[in-house]
């Protein structure tokens, strides 16, 4: 089948219409070329190619055809290529697009779960919690079924992530809406000097308007062009999706020419909310077939796209806009026959086989024959902008539908989510909007400007803040009408109908919170704009109540779904290097991905980088180490506060060990700091703490001690950071440095300043990690590889070779140190560890010192312990279990363990009860296979040299 | 801890308030039928009855503990003089704000025995409570990024299996077979290097447990008092100088329909739980943060387990309607409020894609935040305070839902034995003030 663009349904042009029917758009739908013009909605080319059935409903297949045409339409979602739930009335036609209809099977036209209407009365809302329960065993194999029930399309999982982007912006005022209010307001705004960001949902300024007369046409035309030369930024085909506190405003912009979708991230002194009115849909039987649609459905097809939507029309109607529609349809020749509700007629039922309505049935049983129902019976106000900013909103019984219920200062809201009147009186109160906005923005700038440090101070005062005196728009007078005397649907994308509602209602899901989460109406992607109200009034009839009384559900953000690529834009996961990481690479390191880093695991051969650092002497980068620069007269102060031994009176030139215990008095991080002159320090923290003890540093000061004089300046980069290990290396320093190497003059534990390879300012301390004598050096970033060069280079005689992250590890476990969050965890105290010595509960105050007092009393916590398997050749896995001997009783894990080079056997850590963990005491464990073997527990943590000579040589 | 004498007189009137004497309907596929062919409709699923001026035990709380605790109460003791009230309607809290993920494979012994009993009980609740609550055993999957992780991971899984507990570490390969959508290779930031794989973790319908237990406690004569807030706790004889506070007794509740007396009172409220018990003058060391959770529009079931990253902050399902629904970690600040943010959704954006970059086309629809009740050591305070008659069944941070049947059924023994039933022990409100800190922040830190 091929249609050209002048089918049968498209009519003559229309003054208002927004399609360039010079240019034909080829494109296909459901495997059927068609063709469309430039501007068309792929709604609108569907009905001008004369397609009425665009899908299936959710639970029972009923064929569904437009209903509102456009963004909001619960029957259009379409998939277009990869691209799931495109809303139909509002993408528009591209060449090649690929239109498929979604959740149909075999197809569109022949669906099999159509039989489930068949037996839609045993299908009521919530029937799937009633059944399904026996036998037990089946209900896997139901839930698959109901699992094919799950609407929308399907996702391509070769999706690639497209360009997506954020703007940031900082506008005085953002105006949502850009109908005739929403353009007055915004023009007002930005003659009286603000800077103004216009937002309009649909492809074009107007709202209304667009469909509207020639004069209105003249007015959108006239805003247009005052707007551009008044300095408005105008986003067209955009959404706000979301207010957040202090008017943090997300804009998805889906017009922009290269993002797909692109979040704009405003902070707007002033949000103007004018989104207009969402129709309303009649709840009546047969009000979802295909021929049944709204007014502004058939308003918009007419006069912006040329479409004819059907020959012989009814058309229910109960205020102006009905009126029009009717002029409308009878202005391109629709016969049509008139229900006037304002004179008390209406209509019960829409008949018809299933694809079609073919008669209407009236009130007074009278019998129509048409094929277009069109209903104009009132209004939702999409308040959601409003109550994310805090708002409740009101009904109002005279008006028919929800106002906004409070005033917020920096919120306005204006148009018909207001009131009603003349064109006249909502420019007016736009324009009122406009201005009160601005003052309001100049205020809010003059506020925030004063609160901000900066170059120029801001002078004057601030200006008032202006009251609200806006004139209040009339409210016209509209007749409820939510259901008529029959059943019908009410949220048509939930395939929920009030019978539903009713049934629920008795079942006491009887307010509107449970009926929404029984029924799931509400729940669809159109989040309530067409069916909040009606739920509300069928819910208020089952319990007769007012509309009122049961009230409305809370409009969540985003007010427009949004695509997880916008959200998420450009993804920025940065990864850390130091700065010798070329160094790594050429020279084949194999890398590791630590936390935020990426480092050598190794060059090649772990077990040989040991052996030759016990032997000659060798270099790893350890720049990941966390590095806190702290200055200030009360930094002994805020070192006691944080780890749990004595500061006070660390002297000039020295370096101490340090454990950290948060409150719960589990242990946090641990590490060195150094004092490199009276009132300067430098702390190390463990790689993976490093911006966690920053924090926890700040915390103290900023919320608990506030006087103390302390400033701290993260380095972690800042420094680069070399470790020169092995029996060799003060040779090997001594070589480049101009400090004094001397063992009497730089003992173990202390720290000297000086120039090494020519790089001045560089830090060096000994401690030892690895057991050996070494000498920690920190060097400014910029010369980090040069000072990693030089060392190789001078130490090529004395056989230096790098060694990476595995080898560090070996050493520290053969030397029995513990690493923080691998032999401790987040149970693990700090008394466990072993390390007690380092508790000083006599201090004043330090953090954890409450649980530490308790934990240093308590007999049944772990001990990490060092353990060594009877057969040296397992290794046993780390997380391996130890258990009471034949028996699965957990006595506590190996958290450590590794093949040792140096002493040729396996070597482990452990935690373990402390009934089982005297030296020499056997344990049962588990191994990966499930194989259970024998260890010991060894005299001391260090596994090699546990007198430490080495290190302090 | 004070306990009340008010139950043995409570339990004397076993039976006085049964239910309707007409048995309810049970709900079948039978049921249906009839009801369709014969066009009615259920009776309610609770009834509506008036607030009384005296009950055996009040519950604060109409959420999944408060109505599970007092089903049990009504189940397992008989006790049914019970009135759960609530100042919204039932399981408008933490209890319909949840992702509804249930697991067992916690990393301490206490732990997991704890998490495994409420499994079990979910596991039969279909048929116990003759409500289909869809426990969707679909698997429970957290990924490893990072080769501690990784080592996080076989710690639990061996844990788990001297427990018998289903769950292991399995491989990339294993990943991909179970959850196609997740991006296996090693380009990405957080490479997937294995999962702790739990097969008997999955997902239910949280309103479904909470309509659940309602319904069947009130068979049993327990009733369900929506709407009503609770503006104060009686109590006489405390310390304070109102009478309140440690040494006092409580006598009944005050609530916004009118003042109840009652000899017991238990607090099962989360997000205020401070606040109702600032009201007995029982001090809670608990601070409240906000929970955002967020839920795509549906398409097609692509991811057919529940997938979990630590190291990116995200859980994420696939319901039967096709929604994914994501959930994150707690945000790093006290607040009552339970607006979503903007930066919330953003950042779950970037970590979701990061994980399945396939979906960058599926659109976000709706985004909330539930409130979570943090104690110091991430668990829960549970049973007898300083105040005589008041209990707690709070402080369950983020995990309370996996843990509401088995929570309801040992306060109810707790209500009903006035003893501390061993299982519940270790979440006395005492060890804030005796230095025996419960330690599941390990594994409950890693989310769901």
């Amino acid at each position: 089948m091929s249609t050209s663009p002048s089918s049968p349904t498209r009519i003559d042009a229309q003054p208002g219409e927004v399609i360039d029917r010079s240019t034909t758009i080829r494109f296909s739908w459901n495997g059927t070329s068609m063709t469309g013009f430039a501007g068309d909605t792929i709604a609108s080319a569907l009905m001008a190619n004369g397609v009425r059935v665009i899908s299936r409903s959710m639970k029972y297949h009923r064929p569904r055809g437009y209903l509102t045409a456009d963004f909001w339409d619960p029957n259009g979602f379409v998939q277009v290529g990869d691209d799931p739930n495109v809303r139909s009335g509002h993408r528009l036609i591209e060449n090649g697009m690929d239109v498929e209809p979604q959740n149909v099977w075999p197809s569109l036209d022949h669906d099999v779960k159509a039989a489930n209407g068949l037996v839609g009365r045993f299908l009521t809302a919530g029937f799937y919690y009633k059944t399904f329960m026996r036998p037990a065993k089946l209900w896997p194999q139901f839930e698959k079924v109901l699992a094919t029930f799950a609407p929308g399309g399907t996702v391509d999982l070769d999706t690639p992530h497209r360009l997506h982007d954020k703007r940031y912006i900082h506008p005085d005022v953002v105006v949502a809406g850009g109908g005739p209010a929403g353009m007055s307001a915004a023009l007002a705004a930005a003659e009286a000097g603000a800077q103004v960001v216009l937002v309009e949902h649909e492809h074009h300024l107007g709202g209304h308007l667009l469909w509207g007369s020639d004069a209105d046409r003249a007015v959108v035309a006239h805003f247009a062009s005052a707007l551009e030369k008044a300095g408005v930024e105008v986003l067209l085909n955009s959404t706000v999706t979301g207010r957040y506190e202090d008017n943090w405003v997300a804009i998805n912009q889906r017009s922009h020419p290269l993002a797909v979708e692109r979040l704009i991230k405003a902070r707007a002194k002033i949000l103007v909310v004018a989104p207009g009115l969402i129709e309303r849909p009649y709840v009546f039987a047969g009000n979802d077939k295909p021929g049944v649609m709204l007014s502004g459905a058939v308003r918009r097809l007419i006069n912006l796209y040329g479409v004819k939507p059907g020959s012989k029309a009814v058309v229910l109607t109960a205020n102006a806009d009905g009126d029009a529609t009717i002029a409308d349809l009878e202005r391109i020749g629709v016969d049509v026959h008139v229900v006037d509700a304002r004179k008390g007629e209406g209509i019960v039922a829409a008949d018809g086989p299933a694809k079609s309505v073919t008669s209407v049935e009236g009130a007074d049983g009278t019998k129509i024959d048409c094929d277009l129902l069109v209903t104009a019976i009132g209004w939702t106000a999409p308040t959601s902008l409003l109550n994310m900013s805090g708002d409740r909103p009101v009904y109002d019984p005279q008006t028919a539908r929800f106002f906004p219920g409070v005033d917020i200062d920096n919120v306005l809201s204006t148009g018909g989510i207001v009131g009603d009147g003349m064109l006249d009186e909502v420019i007016d109160h736009g324009q009122q909007t406009g201005r009160l906005a601005a003052d309001r923005a100049a205020a809010v700038a003059h506020r925030l400007q004063a609160f901000t440090a900066r170059a120029t101070p801001v002078h004057g005062d601030e200006p008032e803040w202006t009251p609200d005196r806006r004139s209040e728009l009339p409210r016209d007078a509209h007749p409820e009408l939510f259901r008529s005397s029959t059943h019908g649907i009410v949220d048509f994308s939930e395939d929920v109908g009030s019978k539903d509602l009713f049934g629920a209602a008795a079942e006491g899901f009887d307010s509107v919170e449970l009926i929404k989460r029984f029924t799931t109406a509400t729940m669809g992607p159109a989040q309530g704009k067409l069916e909040t109200v009606n739920t509300v009034a069928v819910l208020a009839e089952a319990r007769g109540e007012t509309i009122a009384e049961v009230g409305t559900t809370v409009w969540r953000p985003p007010y427009a779904p949004i695509t997880l690529g916008a959200l998420a834009g450009r993804i920025f996961e940065p990864v850390r290097v130091s700065s010798i990481q070329p160094w790594h690479e050429r020279n084949d390191a194999v890398p590791i991905l630590a936390g935020a880093w990426i480092r050598p695991e190794h060059y090649g051969d772990a077990a040989a980088e040991v052996r030759n650092t016990r032997e000659n002497v060798g270099i790893i980068d350890v720049t990941p180490l966390g590095k806190l620069d702290l200055r200030g007269p009360d930094v002994p102060k805020l070192l006691s506060m944080l780890y749990t031994n004595k500061w006070m009176k660390l002297p000039v030139g020295s370096v101490r060990y340090g454990l950290m215990c948060a409150e719960d008095g589990v242990v946090l991080d641990d590490g060195v700091t150094a004092r490199l002159g009276e009132e300067h320090y430098l702390m190390t923290t463990t790689s993976s703490g490093a911006a966690t003890i920053w924090e926890w540093a700040e915390n103290w000061l900023q919320t608990e001690h506030p006087e103390w004089q302390v400033h701290i300046t993260p380095v972690t980069t800042g420094l680069t950071s070399i470790n020169v290990a092995g029996p060799k290396s003060r040779e090997l320093v001594g070589r480049l440095t101009d400090i004094d190497l001397d063992p009497q003059s730089f003992e173990y534990m202390q720290v000297r300043t000086g120039s090494v390879a020519g790089v001045e300012n560089c830090i060096a301390w000994r401690i030892g990690f690895t057991g050996e004598l070494s000498y920690e050096l920190h060097v400014p970033s910029g010369h980090g590889l040069h000072v990693w060069e030089s060392l190789l280079e001078a130490g090529t005689d004395l056989g230096v070779k790098p060694f990476g992250l595995e080898a560090q590890r070996i050493m520290r476990l053969e030397k029995g140190h513990f690493i923080v969050g691998q032999d401790t965890d987040g149970l693990t105290k700090a008394p466990s560890t072993g390390m007690s010595s380092l508790i000083k509960l006599d201090k004043d105050d330090f953090a954890g010192k409450a649980e530490l007092g308790w934990a240093m009393e308590d007999v049944e916590a772990p001990i990490v312990v060092s353990i060594q398997t009877s057969d040296g050749t397992i290794v046993p896995r780390e997380a391996s279990q130890i258990v009471k001997a034949g028996t699965n009783e957990i006595l506590g894990r190996i958290t450590s363990s590794r093949m040792s080079p140096t002493l040729g056997r396996s070597v482990c850590l452990g935690q373990v009860a402390p009934h089982v963990s005297a030296p020499g005491t056997e344990l049962t464990i588990v191994l990966a296979d499930g194989t259970r073997t024998q260890a010991n527990v060894m005299e001391h943590h260090a596994h090699f040299d546990p007198e430490g000579e080495r290190l302090r040589g | 801890m004070a306990k009340s004498a008010g139950l043995t007189a409570a339990r004397e009137k076993v039976g006085r308030r049964s239910a309707d004497s007409s048995k309810p309907p049970r709900y079948s596929a039978a049921g249906l039928l009839s009801r369709g062919a014969r066009k009615t409709t259920w009776p309610r699923v609770w009834r509506d009855v008036p607030l009384q001026k005296t009950y055996d035990v009040v519950i604060i709380g109409g959420g999944v503990h408060g109505l599970a605790t007092a089903y049990y109460l009504a189940t397992n003791h008989g006790i049914t003089n019970v009135a759960v009230v609530d100042k919204s309607y039932l399981g408008s809290g933490g209890s319909g704000r949840n992702t509804a993920i249930v697991r067992s494979n916690y990393l301490t012994p206490e732990g997991v025995a704890f998490y495994d009993r409420s499994l079990d009980l979910y596991n039969s609740m279909s048929l116990d409570l003759n409500i289909n609550v869809m426990f969707s055993e679909r698997g429970h999957m957290t990924l490893a990024h990072t080769d501690s992780a990784l080592r996080t991971m076989n710690w639990r899984a061996e844990v788990n299996k001297l427990q018998d507990i289903n769950s292991s570490v399995i491989g990339p390969e294993d990943v991909k077979k179970l959850a196609p959508s997740l991006d296996t290779s090693s380009d990405p930031r957080y490479p997937i290097l294995g999962a702790l794989y739990h097969p008997p973790g999955g997902t239910i319908r949280h309103d479904a447990v909470v309509w659940g237990y309602a319904r069947g406690a009130d068979h049993r004569g327990v009733e369900m008092h929506q709407k009503t807030e609770v503006l104060d706790i009686l109590v006489e004889g405390g310390d304070g100088p109102d009478g309140k506070g440690p040494g006092g007794k409580v006598t009944g509740v005050r609530t916004s329909r009118g003042d109840i007396s009652a000899p017991i009172v238990v607090n099962c409220t989360a997000g205020w739980a401070t606040l109702i018990s600032d009201m007995a003058g029982v001090k809670l060391p608990i601070s409240t943060r906000p929970l955002q959770a967020a839920v795509t529009e549906p398409v097609k079931v692509f991811l057919p387990t529940v997938v979990v990253s630590g190291s990116l902050h995200v859980y994420v399902s696939q319901t039967d309607r096709g929604e994914l629904v994501f959930g994150a970690s707690v945000d790093p600040f006290n607040t009552y409020q339970v607006r979503g943010s903007l930066d919330f959704t953003e950042e779950l954006a970037g970590h979701v894609l990061e994980l399945m970059p396939g979906i960058s086309r599926m659109r976000l629809l709706r985004q909330w935040a539930g409130l979570c009740d943090m104690t110091p050591d991430y668990s829960p305070v549970m049973g007898f305070t300083p105040v005589e008659g008041f209990l707690c069944d709070v402080g369950w941070g983020t995990y309370g839902f996996k843990a509401g049947p088995v929570s309801g059924e040992q306060m109810a023994e707790c209500v009903a034995t006035q003893q501390t039933p061993k299982l519940i022990e270790p979440f006395r409100l005492e060890r804030f003030s005796t230095g025996k800190l419960v330690g599941e922040k390990g594994a409950a830190a890693v989310g769901h």
